[in-house]
Formats: C-alpha cells, structure tokens, sequence
C-alpha cells in the first residue's frame, strides 16, 4: 500500500520535471542512526511537505541537501545528473539553498552584508565597497516588498519576525533550482508575505521543499507530503488524498485520539485570586491588569512580540516593570529574581521560551535538572546523591509521563521530547501553585504534546493555577479555562469558557474586535 | 536561533549510554591515574633509584602545592570563570606569613587562619567583580593579579623580609602517623574537595551555572553566590599554597607564585574538565596535578635540562586536549542539529 | 524610486556607521591625549622628538603584541602563545645576531616566520581539530617557552648592533621607526578589514554557526586569523629585540596578560565580534604612558600596577556601560 503511494507521488512528480531526487540516503552519528533510509522526489514548480516528528530525520534530511553534511549512503540527483554537495557554497552553486529554523543571520553585520555573504561586492582597488554592498541590499528587499527594512541595520538590531524574513529572502536569492524552508514561520504571524514569495519561486519553476509542524499551513501551501519517521521515509502523499488523521497516523505510527476537554470553569468562580496583577507596564507591556484563581488555567493568544515575552519574564523574577503591582495570596510581592518568584507566597514556577538555552542543562542528568530548584529539600545536610536525586525526581517524571529510565541520562542526550518533558516535570517538582509556561509545546511531538496537555490539566484540576502561551492557536482552545488575547502590549480582548473558538482569537489577536460578547 | 533544533534520534541509541556516560568522566581521572602510575614504573627502569615508595612520597609532597590549588582553579574553570590572579595570591599569602604572621609567631595560631581570610577576600573582590560589575573573570582576576602583585611590591619595598611561622614549616617538615605531614593534609584535602564538588548542592549549583548560566538562573539556583564562592575558595587555596610554600622552603620572595599559574590550568584541562565550564571531576584534576608533579620530579631527576620539561609539559597539555577532542566533536554535532 | 529610499536611509547609516567604528578607538585615543597632556604638563621635555620617540621604543613590542591579540580576540578567540613567540624571537636574534640592513631584514623575516610557523600550528588545533583556543594557546605557549629556554639557558648574548641602534632610531630626526612599523601593521589591518576575511572576522567572531550556514568557511578564517596574528607577534617580539639589545628566554612573558590588558582597555570585548586592532593598539600606549605619567608624579614604580590594574577595570566597565546604553538606545 505504501509503495503505490510512492508509485503515485512520482507520478504527480512527473507531470512536472523532477527537480531532485533522493534515493536510500542514510546518515549515522557515531552509534545514532539519525537517518536510516529516506527517499524523497522534488517536482519543479512545486512545493513540497516534509513531515515528521522531531528526530524524524528531517534536519539531518535538509544539511544533507544543503551541503552541510554528507551521506554515508545513497544517492542525489538535481535536475537529472548527479549531485553530491560537499559544502554549502557547493550546494548554492547548483542553486540550492535553505532557510535555516534556527536562523543564520550574523547578528554584527548588517542586513546588506547578511543577503550578500560570503562575497561582497568589490570597488576598484579590490576592496569591498560599503557604498554597493547597500545599493545591492536594498535592491534584493525592494525586490521582495521588505522596503521598510534599512539594509543599513545591524541584523541584532531587528525584530525576530523580520530576521526570519531575511533568512527567507536570502535563500530565495540563492536558489534557482531548490529552496528549502525548515519552519520558515516559526516567528512569522501571518502567512500572506511568505506564501506570496513562495508562489513566485515555484512560477520560476523552483522546488521548493516546505518543513513545518503547522499542518493547516502545509496544506494550504504544499501539493504532497513525504513523511518521515525514525530516520525512514514511511510514504509520500498527495495532501488532497490524505486526511489529517491519515497523516498523524503516518507521522506517529498510531490514531491521535481527540478527547474532548472539560472546562473547570464551574469550579473555581467564588475562590479567592491566586495571583493578582494590576497595571503591569514595560518591556512591551501597557497596563496589564488580570487575576488567576486556583485551578484555572489562563492562556495567552498573541501574534509574535506583542508583549507576552514581557509578561513572562517580569512574573518570573526575570525582568522588572516598570509600573504595576503583583500580588501572591493576596500578598503583594516584588518579584526580584526567578528564585525569589519561587520562594514567594505559594511560588510561582516558570518554564521558558528557549529550551536549549533557557532551560535544560545539557550536560547534567536529566534528573538533576528536573530536581535543581529544589535541591536543598532532596538533600541530607546539604549532601546529594545521584541516587537521592532519582528518587527526587521520579514522581515529578511520572506525571509528565517521561520514563524514569531517561533520567539518570544526560538530558543533552535525550531527544527534545523527552528534554521538554523533563523541564514541565521540574516545574511540577518546585511544588510552586502557579506555573508560568511559555510556548510548552514549541518544537515538540504530538505524543509529547498530549503528554504536557494531561499534566497541565491534572495540575489544574489538584487546585494548580496556569498561565501559559502558546504560539498555536488551537492549543490554546483545547487547553484553556479563560484566555486573553494580547494586542499591542495590551489585554485586547477576554475570553472565557465556551467562548474560546479558534476564529474569534485569530481576529482577536489581530486588533480585530470581532464579535462582542 | 529561535528554535530549537531537532534532537538526536533516542530510538536507535538505545540504553547503553548510560554505562558510557557514567565511565566518561571517570574514564579521564583513571587514565591519568595509571599514566602516573606507568611514568614511576618506567622511571624505575631508567635508574633504580627512581620508582621507589620514597619517591611516591617526594612526588606527593611536591604536588601538595599543585593539587591544592589546581582544585581552586578547577572549581573557578567549573563554574565558567578563569583565575589568573592565583600567583598573587599565593605571594600575598606567602610573604604576609613571612613578614606579619612569622613575627608574631606565637599568635599564628588565629593570624594563619586571617592570612587565609584576607586572600579570600582578594578572590571576593574578584567574584564581585565578574558578577555585579559585569567585567570578564579573564580580565577581573589579570587586573586583581596586577593589583595585588603591584600592592605587595610596595608593601615590601622590593625586598620580602622574616622567616616562616612554625606551624607552616611543621605542616610541611613532620611526620605523621609516618607518613609526611603533608601527605596526610593532602588526603584529608583531597577527601573534603571530592564531598563538596561531587556530593554537595553546592557543586551541583557550581556544574549548574558553568554548563548555562541563564538557564541555571531560571531553574532557581543561587547564581550570584555561587558565581563569587569559587573565586573565594580558589584565592584561599592559593593563599594555603602561599604559606605551605614558605613552610617549605622557609622564606618568601616577590615571585614565588609565577610558576605555578600555567600548571594550575594545565592540571585541571589534562584532568579532563571543559575550560569553558560546567565538566570535569576534582579526582581527575588531582590526577592532572600529580601527573605534572610526577613528570617535572623524573625529569629533573635525569637531569635533563628545564627547557626540554617545559616542552614534554607543554605536549602533554595538547596530547589530553587532542584525547578530549573525540567528545568535542560529538558536542558539536549536538548543537548542529 | 528603489534610488531614491536608498538616499534616505544611508545618511543615518553612515552616521551609525561613524559612531560605531571610531567610538572605541576615540574613547581611547582622547585617554591617551589627556594622559599625554599631563605628561607635558610634568616633563615640558616630554614635546621634544627624543622622548616622545622613546616612549614609542617602549610601546611598540606590547602595541605589536596587542594589536596581534585583538585579531584572535575579535574572532573569539584567545592566544596565549603570544608570549612563547616573543621570547622564541628574543633568544633567537640573541643567539644569532645577523649584522647589517640585510642582516636585520632577515632578522625580521625570521621572526615572523617563527610567528608563522607557531600561528599556522595555533590555527590546526583550533579551526581543524577544534580544540578551545585558549587551552590549544596554552599548550604551545607552554612548548614554546621550553624551545626559547632550549635555545638559551639564561638572560645573555646581544641582538645586533644595527637592529638595536636602527629600529630604535629615528628617521630624519623627528619619526621614530618603531613607530612606523606599527602603523604599517595598523595599515595593513585596514586594508584587511575591508576583504571578505575581514568581515567573515568579525562574523565568526560573533556567530560562528551563523556565520558557517551563511557560506563562510569558517575554518580558512580562523586559521588565517592565527597566523596573521603570529606574524605579527613575530613583529613584537623583534620589536622587543632591538629595545632590549639583549636575549631572555623569558622576555614575552609579561607582555601575555598586558596585551590582554591592551586589548580590553581599547575596548574589545573579549566576548568576540567586536573592536579592532587601532584600539587595542592605543590601549597599549595608554598602559606605557601611564608608566610615565605615574613616574613623572613622583609615585614610585612599584605602584604602577595598581594604577594598571584599576584603569583595566575601570576601562572594561565603562565600554559595557557604553554597550547597554547603545543597546537601549
């Protein structure tokens, strides 16, 4: 059955030319198999889904189209004769190039310099003429409707949103044959610039192969899909024929089942606030005013950089307000640090935006990490054990469903699953009554994801409160008791219960006030 | 940037890791254990006289100086940070034991322990330095080097005057138990370092900050205090190198510290530690020390010239670093993908 | 119309651009003027070409040194073996005086071919074994203190009359050659800021992933970046040569944490991808002028370090404060 998808996939393929095909690549990493077996065939003027869940194999799919790193098998072909890129630059001589999910921008050059390196252009005596370097900078943005972008600014300087739109603009100028997106809509809000340009690639007759965990953005966008998972390629769809589920079950290798969520609004409207914040202002915020009562779990609907990272960092102890008061219990508190905001009142916990830099400890045990803010309670006269430290942390472990077997693992060698786990588990394990959690699900898998889900709501329902953001829309509809779509710093719009539907937040969280209630 | 990468495939790894990852750093502190252990046998070959029980005793009491303050220095390295104020420090403590404490000797008993406190405050100053006024540790502890060495020059007019207090030349000069003094403060040192880097939240909190500081911040670990603390127990080793040097050799000059900055950091990188920070046990730093101590005694014993020991020195320092290299390349692949 | 949006926003570019790249080396240059002021001010004999031509003699081993350091420091890097190179160069032209204007170019030639050799073997630790380069620079800095005392066993022998006459001399009576071969490193580096090395310098210095993925070869950069900069400290160490007239196997050594010193009082951040070598230069004449500015007080030299110590510090807080405000704004 799943060869006459394959067989099916090449034939749409044939109806345009092929651009690349890849036949049984395999990659290993010392004793990990990151990529076992993956076919993959590129039509031109098409754009092309890669799914899978992480460790799927698709990262190391893309380095190896882009040249970064080479296949210990299996073969390439661009536009019908053999391809086997041994660098990057080799890779954008045969007019492919990527625009990387973790973005590679150099922050201390400026936008001009980003779009044209390696090679800048030279003036008479050989050397690089700053004054060109712009003149062929701005010409590339004017060129792609970014003209409000000074090519003149240090890339540190900008806005996520626009780096990711630089990224995006300078693989597009170096591929003339294959462009590849890995998550080129991390930071973007909307969709309409990204998918105009993408349109204009594929009228050139570019392949285009489209990386995302959106899967209502792939189907818009992408004509098939090659799903990916343990390091194979499991089949290769046309997106009209397959069902969501289909693809799930292909990406998961099992049906996703939807339970359906129970609200716990009934139960908590006449206890008193847990946290209460009245005019919270600075760093991106204008006069927050919210409360959040036991047993409620407040989500945050926002587009990117509209003040929730704010939010955030100022309840965790990580920046100060400017203006604005914060109460704990009913108890009014300055939160000074993130340890501070874990010994205030009944302690407020906060997982972070960046897991790899923000959050785990990559050389320490997973359960080190999972024990550290509360290390003193685990230890006898301020000694610890390994051994102290697993007891520690496996009832945490247990409730975000990670195997206890991971955690005397260093965390940096588990996957990113098991790693985001590991940090909601450590979380739980502060005993904090209110958790602070910033995108939980970012760059996760659908199993882990459900995983997260039933903690919050198991937190929820023993009396914990939540404030979390997600940068998903739906999950904010599935997990959410109340919400608060943020606008501009500000609190736009509320929702609360059955109220909380998908279209409503996406006008919401646009500055559209749709539908009064 | 934003993003964060795909992790390594868990699936095909499988559960060995576990036994890899618990040898890995004991793998380094054993190996330099043996290599001494090799390098005493062999020496025995070379000439009869080396390799012997005494020797083993020579090796340890010269590598005392080593092993104390390569412990500080790898407790600083642990935590992210550098100190290069550590021959300073060392001089402070050896030269206000000579010409203050040496005077006053009856009263060494409460002046040696301040001797130690005010070098404390030295690696105090340092770590106030690196946290609150945000300068580099590399260039904090450089400019607390040339301050204090600058310090002492004027405090001594040039010229270091007194004798080593009693107690600091019994610490180094008896028997114990028999044993060498020293032999016995060392173990017991050797013991106490162990429990506080490899047993105590203290040195989680220290592997914490020198792996990722933010992150460790947000976890709830007490950065400010454990950032300072390690600049403070390293000056305070160096200032207990200070007097047990002029215990030793009875008397204290202006650069009696300089030699020992290089091996501090080549004791701990050849006992395995990252020198960025967050790796690396104490046992493999003490290796490290014993191992350097081991080589300069052989050599000299030879007598072969100093330039040549410089230079076998200097080529096991790269020989360790191109054995760690192996995992370095696999760190780097993680943060590939 | 494309034209015409680039007319607007360049002004205000340039203007960045501007503050950007002279803030550092103003902030230092206007110390060094002050400083100098007061030296005149104390020793009105400190005009006249004979002294200030001295005070370059003084400063241009470190100046070598520093400016060779910053090169590694703005790639994020750091060289240790800065002082094996400059004693390996000390006891060589110690040992093997070569006499004349010939004799002094391969002299000099020679120098920078030790630096050569010991940057190129910096460059494969670092950029093809990855190893860190501060712990690499600690290794060979380490074998090359024992070669410098392999070739001589104690302070002794004599550099060249020509070398220790001439290149502390001065041209036409009034230009001090030391001085000038500093500004020939500094022009060079000029030119070399702007070629694709020299911006790929400053890119892996502040990303080097980024930098990779952006097509650069990361690793040509870096070991490039180590050998220029051992050429260089070839340079300081023949520098050094003539003004001391005499060989010690461990001549460099004060210059390892001074040059670092150099380097941040220019306001380089060790952090990498910023500064330059015209900064970090000035930062070692500030460190010698103090000397002299101290001495010219009646403070007595022992103090110095102090002084030293504290303007490091100073300097490094006041450049980060400099930084955030420029963040902020």
């Amino acid at each position: 059955m799943l060869g006459a998808r394959h067989d099916a996939a090449r034939a749409v393929g044939e109806a345009h030319s092929v651009a690349l095909l890849a036949e049984g690549l395999r990659k290993a990493y010392g004793a990990t198999v990151a990529l076992e077996h993956a076919d993959i065939s590129l039509a031109a003027g098409k754009v092309h889904a890669l799914l899978g869940e992480n460790g799927a194999g698709k990262s190391t799919l893309v380095r190896i189209l882009t040249g970064a790193v080479r296949p210990d098998a299996g073969t390439l072909e661009l536009n019908g004769s053999y391809y086997a890129p041994q660098t990057l630059i080799e890779a954008r001589s045969y007019g492919v190039a990527t625009a990387f999910q973790e973005l590679s921008l150099v922050p201390n050059l400026t936008v001009a310099q980003n779009l044209l390196l390696p090679d800048m252009p030279r003036g008479p005596l050989g050397l690089v003429s700053f004054r060109r370097v712009l003149e062929m900078g701005s010409d590339i943005l004017a060129r792609h409707g970014l003209q409000r972008i000074d090519p003149a600014t240090q890339v540190a300087l900008l806005p996520l949103a626009e780096r990711q739109r630089i990224e995006i603009v300078r693989a597009m100028e170096n591929a003339s044959s294959l462009l590849i997106l890995d998550e080129p809509t991390a930071a973007l809000a909307e969709t309409d610039w990204l998918f105009d340009r993408i349109r204009m690639m594929t009228a050139r007759n570019v392949a285009v192969l489209y990386i995302s965990h959106r899967l209502a953005e792939v189907r818009e966008i992408c004509s098939d899909a090659t799903v990916l998972r343990n390091g194979r390629s499991i089949a290769s769809v046309g997106l009209a024929e397959a069902s969501d589920d289909d693809i799930f079950e292909m990406m998961v290798g099992r049906r996703v089942d939807h339970t359906a969520r129970n609200r716990a609004a009934s139960r908590l409207s006449d206890a008193a606030p847990r946290l209460s914040v009245k005019g919270l202002s600075g760093h991106g915020l204008k006069d927050i005013s919210f409360e959040l009562r036991p047993g409620e779990v407040l989500g945050i609907a926002a587009l990117e950089g509209q003040g929730q990272r704010g939010l955030f960092r100022m309840l965790a102890g990580l920046t100060v307000p400017e203006r604005g008061a914060v109460q704990i219990d009913g108890l009014p508190t300055t939160l000074s640090s993130p340890r501070q905001a874990l010994r205030a009142a009944s302690g407020i916990a906060y997982l972070p935006e960046e897991r790899k830099t923000e959050g785990i400890l990559a050389g320490l045990t997973a359960a080190t990490n999972v024990v550290l803010p509360v290390l003193p309670g685990a230890a006898y006269a301020a000694m610890i054990t390994p051994q102290a430290e697993l007891r520690a942390a496996g009832p945490s472990a247990t409730k975000v469903d990670m195997s206890p077997r991971y955690l005397d693992f260093a965390i940096g060698d588990l996957s990113g699953g098991n790693q985001q786990k590991a940090l909601v588990a450590r979380t739980l394990a502060t005993g904090a009554k209110t958790l602070l959690l910033f995108d939980p699900t970012r760059g996760v898998d659908v199993g882990t994801k459900q995983s997260i889900y039933a903690a919050i709501r198991a937190f929820a329902e023993q009396g914990g409160s939540v404030i979390f953001y997600s940068s998903e829309l739906p999950e904010v509809v599935q997990l959410a008791d109340r919400c608060l779509a943020l606008y501009d710093g500000r609190v736009f719009q509320a929702f609360e219960g059955d109220a909380i539907a998908e279209q409503a937040l996406v006008a919401a969280i646009h500055g559209h006030a749709g539908g009064h209630h | 940037m934003t993003q964060t990468p795909e992790p390594t495939p868990f699936t095909q790894a499988g559960d060995t890791r576990t036994s890899a990852k618990i040898s890995r750093d004991t793998i380094s502190a054993v190996s330099v254990a043996v290599l001494c252990v090799l390098l005493l046998l062999s020496a025995r070959l070379v000439s009869p006289a080396l390799g012997s029980w005494t020797q083993v005793e020579t090796v340890l009491v010269l590598g005392f100086f080593l092993v104390v303050l390569s412990y500080g220095q790898g407790l600083v390295i642990l935590s992210g940070g550098l100190d290069l104020s550590l021959p300073a420090t060392i001089t402070l403590g050896g030269i206000l034991a000579t010409s203050w404490v040496g005077a006053n000797d009856p009263n060494a008993w409460y002046l040696l322990p301040v001797v130690l406190m005010i070098c404390g405050l030295v690696g105090l100053m340092s770590g106030i330095g690196v946290v609150w006024l945000k300068v580099p540790p590399f260039i904090m502890t450089m400019a607390m080097s040339i301050i204090v060495a600058s310090a002492l020059l004027g405090y001594t007019n040039g010229t270091p005057r007194g004798a080593a207090p009693t107690a600091a030349v019994a610490l180094m000069k008896t028997e114990l138990l028999g044993l060498p003094t020293p032999v016995i403060v060392l173990v017991a040192f050797v013991a106490m370092g162990w429990l506080f880097q490899s047993r105590s939240i203290y040195g989680r909190y220290l592997y914490a900050i020198g792996t990722n500081l933010d992150a460790a911040r947000i976890a709830g670990v007490p950065v400010t205090m454990m950032q300072i603390l390690p600049y403070v127990i390293s000056a305070m080793c160096a200032g207990f190198v200070g007097i047990a040097l002029v215990g030793y050799s009875s008397g204290a000059t202006l650069r009696m510290g300089d030699d020992y900055l290089l091996p501090s950091i080549a004791a701990v990188v050849i006992g395995g530690s990252s020198i960025l920070g967050g790796r690396g046990t104490n046992l493999g730093t003490v290796g490290g020390a014993i191992l350097l101590t081991t080589l300069g005694t052989i050599i000299s014993a030879l007598g072969m010239e100093f330039g040549l020991r410089t230079v076998i020195e200097g080529s096991i320092v790269l020989f360790a670093l191109l054995l760690l290299r192996e995992e370095l390349f696999q760190k780097l692949r993680n943060l590939w993908r | 119309m494309a034209l015409a949006q680039f007319e607007v926003q360049t002004v205000p570019a340039w203007k960045t651009l501007l503050i950007k790249s002279t803030r550092g080396a103003a902030l230092i240059v206007g110390i060094y003027l002050i400083l100098y002021a007061f030296y005149a001010y104390q020793q009105p004999r400190a005009l006249s070409a004979s002294s200030f031509a001295s005070l370059m003699n003084n400063t241009a081993p470190l100046a070598l040194a520093a400016a060779g350091q910053a090169l590694v420091v703005i790639s994020r890097g750091f060289d240790l073996s800065v002082a094996g190179v400059i004693s390996i160069c000390n006891v060589t032209l110690a040992v093997y005086p070569l006499e004349g204007p010939g004799g002094a170019l391969m002299s000099a030639l020679l120098c920078m071919a030790i630096g050569l050799t010991v940057g190129a073997v910096n460059g494969v630790l670092v950029a093809v074994l990855r190893l860190q380069s501060i712990a690499a620079t600690l290794a060979t800095m380490i074998i090359c203190q024992g070669i410098a005392l392999v070739i001589l066993k104690a302070p002794g022998g004599s550099v060249a009359n020509w070398i220790a006459d001439e290149m502390t001399g001065r041209l036409a009576g009034v230009i001090p050659v030391s001085g000038l071969v500093v500004a020939l490193v500094i022009g060079t580096w000029l030119l070399l800021r702007r070629s694709n090395f020299g911006l790929s310098l400053y890119a892996i210095g502040a990303d080097e992933h980024s930098a990779a993925l952006s097509g650069i070869n990361t690793r040509r950069v870096r070991f490039l970046t180590f050998v220029i900069a051992g050429a260089i400290y070839g340079l300081a160490g023949f520098m050094l040569s003539a003004q001391t007239a005499t060989g010690n196997p461990t001549a460099g050594t004060p210059l390892l944490m001074l040059s670092f010193a150099a380097v941040a009082l220019g306001g380089t951040s060790l952090s990498g991808g910023k500064g330059g070598l015209f900064a970090a230069v000035m930062g070692a004449a500030v460190l010698m002028l103090l000397q002299k500015v101290l001495f010219s007080f009646g403070i007595s030299s022992f103090y110095t370090g102090m002084f030293q110590g504290v303007a490091l510090i100073c300097a490094v807080v006041f450049s980060g404060l400099l930084t955030r405000l420029g963040e902020v704004k």
